[in-house]
């Protein structure tokens, strides 16, 4: 945790700003402890031990903003920075956006958002827990000669906040993780699957046993997949799959993206932009959540905003200067580190569960269930989808053979607005979340 | 090498506080914008900040603390960072930033474990502590030999006469609006444009148990331009980089507008774009960027990490066909001004020109330390690292297809129904399977022979060593892009140069959605 000193001195050093000129000043102190060991065929491969602390300082003058980091803490290196960064702070452009939020109402509730217990986990219990799970890989399935690795790890930092209008804030933050890559062969083919279990409490990761066995699951059910050739068919992405898309989307809800006419999304606002069967909720306030936190980056209450409301577009996300520019409040959305301006982030982004059981795979006669995605292929200005994926050959309602080597694609808001199945399957492993969906037709692009 | 320390610290300070009171004074802007922190090593010299606290001696006491309990091993990396950037969006200058990081890291190796710890703050007692938690990998006690490290030249792969961090910053706010202007000039579509600007300088000092000793100043600039065209509820964006391990001159050299312009008439030509499509068919992709392909397709599964782990489709694999005999793939550190270039990696092993691939067969793997004692082999100069708050694991520099025989339009002849990647986009793959991908930013649809009308964006996917096995045709025109490329693995990112000339593929598997 941060050294008391560097607090002291942030504060110091974001007064010192004040009186040299800036009109408002906001100073950001992150200081995080980390841990992680990799283990393969039982034996530890890396053992990394990290604490590190560093500031931001933002300054404003006359709505000209300039920002500055570092994580040398040495006196006479945060006074000459904060003395040019002012001086270069002249040459930007005023912007009226350029403000910083006179405000902060903490939420009073306990979030849950760190746990003791992930603190005091020393590399011994963590390489314990990783070669837990290793050993339940190899125990499932004789295919499973190697693993890529086992990683197991524990994170916390503590945030220090203060500006010209707000005292000092500060919270503390864990986070435990558990992934598992081992690698399936058979003959000459290799097929690896990572699963990964990622948590604010102890209590709440997974078992080692469980994250080694999905993760073997997963490897052996690639073996033997093959190209399928090219079809319209519907196409159902598994939970993981659809947070993997979700996530790509986030940015189109960006205020900033939008008001700069770089999101498909902008000028819908009100509109039905996907299925009734979709709610889209960004929650920075949901206890226990991966990207739960008391404030944001630029000291913004986080919020519960629901961002899309049975397919109709509610809300864009927002940092203070995107609100600004659109003359709403600002949503919490202000995410960075102490080296990074504030930009519009997801806080625990995710598409709600279906209210109704839908039988996603079992109703289709022919297609494709997606279980992994690969590269980049969302193009969120133009609103094109292609993306390189695998998973398994749907027919008659069942799940019948491996497939990779092929691509989904189709536009955005067609795809949106032709989700005919959500899934209940909602599970929080990362902060972006998605039960699975069901997209009625897509472009498979495979063999001839 | 860098000039001996010219200044004491007092010195120095005193120095310090004259300038500040002569900024008041209205000293011309050259003085009053450049990087604080660069100010004070220009006036002290390079690295001498680091080499102030991590002289041969105490790196030689942090090093023998590092293998106390034993270990094959060890080395210090310490590193700060002089970095300015600029953002500009809807025709304003919307942030500028100074970032100083600075910290140090000591690695303890013994066989295949690393133990691996960092300070960000860079004093003797901080990394006598960061190399005790470092051996904390290593279950045994044993002895150690002395330590002694040594001094070594780097040699340079090529000279920057001015390097960009040094051009004032007034002259970058400048050039940023006028790429703006060019941008918008382009073509009444332009709804939008931002541009991103960075420059650094990046001090490192390396001290191994082998007893190297190096200090290295690396230069980098990078300027990105993206333009977003709306007409008739259609929206496409464009991209133009600048930029590499460049000097101040260079912006002279180029056009920026010219760049600027480029990329917002390739949104507007993308705004008529129909749809791609989908399936196999002969793919031809255009020089330089177009590179992405090698880099995914073979260049990661070379990497020395997947090959000693036996993970890497490409393990075992030396001296066999793994392309078609047309290939020869080069990785090289010292191409000139290459986004992948420098004189010495992060381990202090002089970046190399290697031929990973020779008529189709493999040559030589892309190696760091650790993986290349494990494999018997030697470092190719691989070892890479995002900063000091990471180890070092093998990647890639500037990796490229090298130059063929053919001619570049003779490629497109015969092909009925293709398709032409003009630029690509972003790209991954899994070194296990090596099915790997990647996007098309700017694609055609190839006619009877001919280039004709724009299709938009789609994923292009392959098994790499099949999608190798058939290259049909490599042109003349090769081009390494200098200017874009960052790539991203173990949650590390490092900037890298890709190239190839004009390369033809008898099929690939395009992912449109018209079928």
């Amino acid at each position: 945790m941060p050294r008391q000193s560097a607090v002291d001195l942030a504060e110091k050093v974001r007064v010192q700003a004040e009186r040299s000129g800036a009109q408002e000043a906001e100073v950001y102190v992150e200081a995080s402890t980390t841990t992680e060991v990799r283990i393969r065929q039982g034996q530890i491969e890396l053992l990394n031990q990290a604490a590190m602390q560093g500031i931001g300082l933002r300054l404003f003058r006359d709505r000209r903003m300039g920002f500055l980091y570092t994580t040398d803490l040495r006196d006479t290196v945060t006074n000459e920075l904060v003395n040019r960064t002012l001086a270069l702070t002249n040459q930007a452009t005023p912007r009226d956006e350029n403000k910083i939020p006179e405000f902060l109402t903490m939420s009073q509730a306990n979030l849950e958002i760190y746990d003791q217990a992930v603190a005091d986990l020393r590399a011994e219990d963590l390489v314990r827990l990783a070669r837990a799970a290793e050993d339940s890989a190899f125990a499932q399935d004789k295919r499973i000669q190697t693993t890529r690795d086992v990683r197991c790890g524990a994170s916390t930092v503590e945030i220090n906040f203060s500006n010209t209008f707000i005292g000092r804030q500060t919270f503390k933050a864990s986070v435990v993780w558990l992934a598992a890559t081992p690698i399936a062969t058979q003959g000459a083919q290799k097929r690896e699957a990572t699963y990964v279990d990622r948590k604010r409490f102890l209590a709440d990761l997974a078992r080692p046993e469980q994250v080694g066995q999905i993760a073997v699951e997963r490897a052996l059910a690639r073996l033997g997949a093959a190209s399928v050739p090219s079809a319209r068919v519907p196409v159902v992405f598994a939970s993981e799959a659809a947070g993997g898309f979700l996530g790509g989307l986030f940015q189109a809800f960006s205020g900033l993206n939008v008001v700069e006419q770089r999101s498909f999304l902008a000028g819908k606002l009100g509109q039905q932009i996907a299925s009734p069967l979709v709610t889209i909720v960004d929650d920075g306030t949901m206890r226990r959540g991966l990207g739960t936190r008391y404030f944001d980056g630029e000291g913004v209450q986080t919020h519960r905003t629901v961002v899309v409301d049975r397919g109709v577009l509610r809300q864009y996300l927002h940092t203070n200067a995107s609100a600004r520019r659109m003359n709403v409040p600002p949503t919490g959305n202000g995410i960075r580190s102490y080296d990074q301006l504030p930009a519009i982030g997801p806080t625990n982004f995710y598409v709600d569960n279906g209210s109704s059981t839908h039988k996603l795979v079992e109703e289709v006669p022919n297609g494709l269930y997606v279980t992994g995605l690969a590269g980049f292929g969302m193009d969120i200005v133009s609103g094109e989808y292609s993306q390189q994926v695998d998973g398994q050959w749907i027919e008659k309602g069942k799940l019948t053979k491996p497939v990779e080597g092929v691509t989904v694609a189709g536009r955005l808001d067609e795809m949106l607005l032709g989700i005919n199945g959500v899934g209940r399957d909602l599970e929080f492993r990362s902060n972006v979340a998605s039960p699975a969906l069901r997209f009625q037709s897509l472009t498979v692009g495979g063999s001839a | 090498m860098p000039p001996e320390r010219s200044m004491s610290r007092r010195d120095f300070l005193r120095k310090g506080a004259l300038i500040t009171g002569a900024l008041a004074a209205g000293l011309p802007e050259a003085v009053s914008f450049l990087h604080p922190r660069i100010a004070e090593s220009a006036i002290m010299g390079i690295g001498q900040e680091l080499r102030d606290v991590l002289n041969e001696e105490t790196v030689n006491r942090i090093l023998q603390e590092a293998l106390a309990r034993g270990g094959d091993a060890a080395d210090l990396f310490a590193e700060q960072r002089f970095r300015t950037s600029i953002v500009l969006d809807s025709g304003k200058i919307d942030s500028v930033t100074y970032g100083y990081p600075r910290g140090a890291g000591v690695r303890v190796v013994r066989r295949n474990q690393t133990g691996y710890a960092f300070s960000d703050e860079v004093s003797y007692a901080s990394l006598l502590d960061t190399a005790r938690v470092a051996s904390g990998v290593v279950e045994t006690q044993s002895r150690t030999n002395p330590i002694d490290v040594t001094r070594r030249n780097i040699a340079q792969p090529f000279t920057l006469l001015n390097p960009e961090p040094l051009l004032v910053e007034a002259s970058k706010l400048d050039l940023l609006m006028r790429m703006d202007a060019a941008a918008r000039a382009a073509d009444s579509r332009i709804v939008s444009v931002r541009i991103e600007y960075l420059d650094e300088a990046r001090d490192i000092l390396i001290g191994t148990s082998e007893g190297i000793y190096v200090i290295d100043r690396q230069y980098f600039t990078s300027v990105s331009c993206f333009p977003a065209a709306q007409a008739g509820g259609k929206r496409a964006s464009g991209l133009g980089t600048l930029g590499g391990r460049v000097d101040a001159e260079y912006f002279t050299r180029v056009s920026p507008e010219g760049a600027a312009k480029a990329a917002s008439l390739q949104a507007v030509r993308l705004l008529d774009a129909g749809p791609a499509p989908a399936g196999p068919m002969p793919v031809v992709i255009a020089p330089g960027w177009g590179g992405v392909l090698i880099h995914e397709s073979l260049g990661h599964a070379l990497e020395g990490d997947g090959i000693r782990r036996g993970t890497s489709i490409l393990s075992g694999m030396q001296g066999m066909r793994v392309a078609s005999p047309l290939v020869r793939v080069v990785d090289d550190a010292r191409w000139p001004n290459g986004r992948g270039s420098y004189g010495v990696d992060d381990e202090g092993t002089p970046g190399q020109r290697t031929v990973a691939v020779e008529g189709g067969v493999l040559q030589s793997y892309l190696l760091d330390k650790q993986n290349g004692w494990l494999l018997t082999q030697r470092s190719t100069g691989n070892g890479r690292r995002m900063s000091y708050r990471n180890w070092p694991i093998p990647r890639m520099t500037n990796t490229y297809i090298d130059t063929g025989t053919s001619d570049p339009q003779s490629l497109l002849s015969g092909i009925t129904k293709g398709f032409y990647a003009a630029e690509l986009g972003g790209g991954s793959v899994e070194t296990t399977s090596g099915n790997f991908n990647f996007a098309v930013r700017e694609g055609y649809a190839i006619e009877n022979g001919k280039v004709t009308r724009p299709v938009r964006g789609a994923v292009l996917v392959g098994n790499s060593l099949e999608t190798m096995q058939r290259i049909e045709g490599i042109g003349t025109d090769l081009v390494v892009e200098l200017t874009r490329g960052t790539c991203g693995k173990d949650g590390q990112l490092v900037p890298v140069g890709v190239g190839q000339p004009t390369v033809r593929f008898s099929s690939i598997v395009v992912g449109g959605s018209s079928i």
